[in-house]
């Protein structure tokens, strides 16, 4: 059996973002891009460790996103990922999730997929439907607020533990399936360096999305962003001065009651 | 050869797996250990099951054996979290280079290989109580009796030697000759004779650990003499040539440390009604503490560069380390005033920069030493 697991590079968390010219998205402009941990990077450990544990024989990564959006497959790779498939879209080109899904769709397609595996959510946009709509263009079943997965190969049913609000789910489903995971069930390897210069010589393919797109049938579902902007600079903190902890309480006290009213 | 200041993707993946590490795993531990002197063993494991050590083993001895650039990109993000713990870490590459360089392919194969293969630490060991810069004056001797050579001497200072498990040891087999009587030994630290003086308390980079080690007829079998005798002085400076440039690395790190705490203090402490960095006083100290620091990052890039282009850098590298320190001291100085009494306080992270900034100027051939070193190789293109 063989996994792909789909990942896009998204801002650092602590990057200071502005609005582009377009007013429609962020400058990318000085931005780095990092795969985000607890989303695509977790996502990738699972797949990996279930390789090590002998459920797969590869591990492909694949992503949709500009050139830059290399660098973070080549991330997934010195994590130990097999392959990588980039689908080149140009820097200006924006991506909302339907168009994402649809292009991810042909370009997995493409690939052995006996288990596609993304992340809950992407760490910028933070959308959280590509998994979904990737099983609906795939034809295939797909499973999200996944907490665990049991794979043991040989085309067998996968066990999935799925979250749910009544409670966790324990589910038997045969290959292909598209499963979104809510957490890793262990913290994502940082690359050793040993690894990062062998990920220089794994195979990294490129298409540009248009041919890809190409081989999907009909137009996809797109849902283009219509403005971008920052949130407000938060105004109306009030510090309060005191000389005791007794008296900040008293000062606090009265400001929630008569200020806020929230008492 | 064109110039290009390009990171590769590859240098820059590098330089981004240092920096997390150095922020992870360095960062929030090292207050605790300047404050305690604690040596983080398992931040060293953690540098080695990541291949952060051992940067210029070679590949076929199981290391990365990465260009110098590369290394002293990784230097600089590990610095920039903790020098003292980033001394500790390259204290393995200083002590494997003599083998590196002047062992034969089965004394790599026998020393180099268990560094690569597991966790270990070794130490260079040339310094002497009686002589630092004076390298061709030291005193542990050599006595040949039959295969063996039998060490009796004391070195000091000694870079992780609680810790190592083998010393690369600059002793005399005739103190007559001077330079020409140094040989290279390999020391295994269990060395029937081989012994530890207490750990050194440091002014600064106490992350790191630091100690005297003393031979008493310490028998040291042939087969562990890197080269032959009378060849160890120009081994400990070859060595000391190729190790020089990543200690300017290692200085910028800390350097920029200093500035990045000193322009967000300076942007959020306000007085007079504005941020101080507003205050024509502070802003002009930030920008000489800025062409300090590029120009120290520059000179260590370009001695790096000759040397992975086999040109001769002795030179470049002394330039590099000499500057690169010393800027870092000035930088760290002018970003304690930008904090004030805040800066001298040890609850603010600006004061443990100065002190582990003024071991650069130190160590691996004192600025002393750099400069003569400076002046000699340039006045040679008159004479």
């Amino acid at each position: 059996m063989e996994a792909v697991v789909c990942i896009k590079p998204v801002p650092e968390a602590d990057s200071r973002l502005r609005v582009a010219a377009s007013g429609v998205t962020y400058d990318p402009e000085g931005v780095r891009y990092t795969l985000n941990s607890t989303y695509d990077e977790a996502a990738l450990e699972e797949a990996l460790r279930l390789k090590e544990a002998g459920a797969f024989e590869k591990v492909r990564v694949v992503s949709v996103g500009p050139p830059r959006a290399e660098e973070g497959l080549r991330y997934a790779l010195a994590m130990g990922g097999d392959e990588g498939l980039l689908v080149e879209t140009r820097p200006d080109d924006l991506l909302d999730p339907g168009f994402t899904a649809a292009v991810l769709a042909e370009a997995v397609r493409s690939l052995p997929h006996d288990l596609v595996l993304v992340g809950r959510r992407a760490g910028d946009d933070e959308a959280g439907v590509v998994g979904s709509a990737l099983g609906e263009h795939l034809g295939i079943p797909s499973f999200a607020f996944v907490t665990g997965l049991t794979v043991s190969g040989g085309g067998s049913p996968l066990k999935v533990r799925r979250f749910t609000e009544a409670g966790e789910e324990l589910l038997s489903v045969p290959p292909p399936v598209v499963i979104s995971l809510l957490k890793g069930a262990q913290d994502p390897r940082t690359p050793t360096l040993p690894n990062i210069l062998k990920a220089r010589r794994k195979p990294l393919l490129r298409e540009p999305w248009t041919e890809v797109l190409s081989r999907h049938p009909g137009a996809p579902v797109r849902a283009p962003a219509m403005r971008f902007e920052l949130p407000p600079p938060r105004t109306g903190a009030h510090l309060v001065d005191y000389q005791s902890p007794a008296e900040a309480a008293e000062k606090l006290v009265k400001l929630l009651r008569e200020e806020a009213k929230v008492l | 050869m064109p110039i290009s200041f390009d990171l590769t993707p590859e240098q820059r993946e590098l330089q981004g797996l240092a920096s997390k590490f150095a922020r992870e795993e360095m960062a929030p531990r090292a207050a605790e250990c300047d404050r305690t002197g604690r040596f983080p063993e398992e931040v060293y494991r953690k540098a080695w099951e990541l291949g952060l050590m051992n940067l210029n083993v070679p590949v076929e001895y199981g290391g990365s054996g990465l260009p110098l650039l590369d290394q002293c990109l990784i230097t600089e993000e590990l610095a920039s979290a903790c020098g003292g713990m980033t001394t500790s870490i390259l204290a393995n590459c200083l002590a494997l280079q003599p083998i590196n360089l002047g062992g034969s392919p089965e004394q790599r194969e026998r020393f180099l290989k268990p560094f690569c293969a597991d966790y270990r630490l070794a130490s260079f060991a040339l310094t002497e109580p009686g002589g630092g810069s004076d390298a061709g004056a030291l005193k542990t001797r050599a006595v040949r009796e039959g295969d063996s050579y039998v060490l009796t001497g004391q070195k000091c200072f000694i870079t992780n030697a609680p810790q190592a498990s083998l010393y690369t040891v600059f002793a005399t087999v005739d103190p007559e000759k001077k330079h020409a009587g140094i040989t290279a030994f390999v020391v295994p630290r269990d060395t029937p004779g081989v012994s530890l003086g207490r750990e050194e308390d440091k002014l600064g980079q106490r992350a790191s650990s630091t100690a005297t080690v003393t031979f008493e007829r310490a028998k040291v079998p042939r087969e562990n003499r890197l080269g032959e005798e009378g060849e160890g002085f120009k081994l400990a400076m070859a060595t000391l040539d190729s190790t020089r440039t990543p200690i300017g690395a290692l200085a910028v790190g800390i350097a920029r440390a200093a500035l990045d705490h000193a322009s967000r203090y300076a942007l959020q402490r306000t007085s007079f009604g504005v941020p101080i960095a507003q205050h024509q006083a502070i802003a002009t100290k930030i920008g000489s503490m800025v062409q300090e620091l590029e120009a120290s990052r520059l000179l260590t890039w370009l001695s790096a560069w000759m040397v992975d282009q086999g040109k001769r850098a002795t030179l470049e590298s002394s330039v590099a380390k000499c500057f690169a320190s010393d800027a870092a001291m000035r930088i760290c100085d002018e970003a304690i005033q930008i904090f004030g009494g805040y800066g001298y306080m040890r609850d603010y992270p600006v004061e443990k920069l100065l002190r582990d900034a003024k071991l650069c100027q130190i160590y691996e051939g004192a600025n002393e030493i750099q400069r003569l070193v400076i002046s000699r190789e340039y006045l040679r293109r008159f004479s």
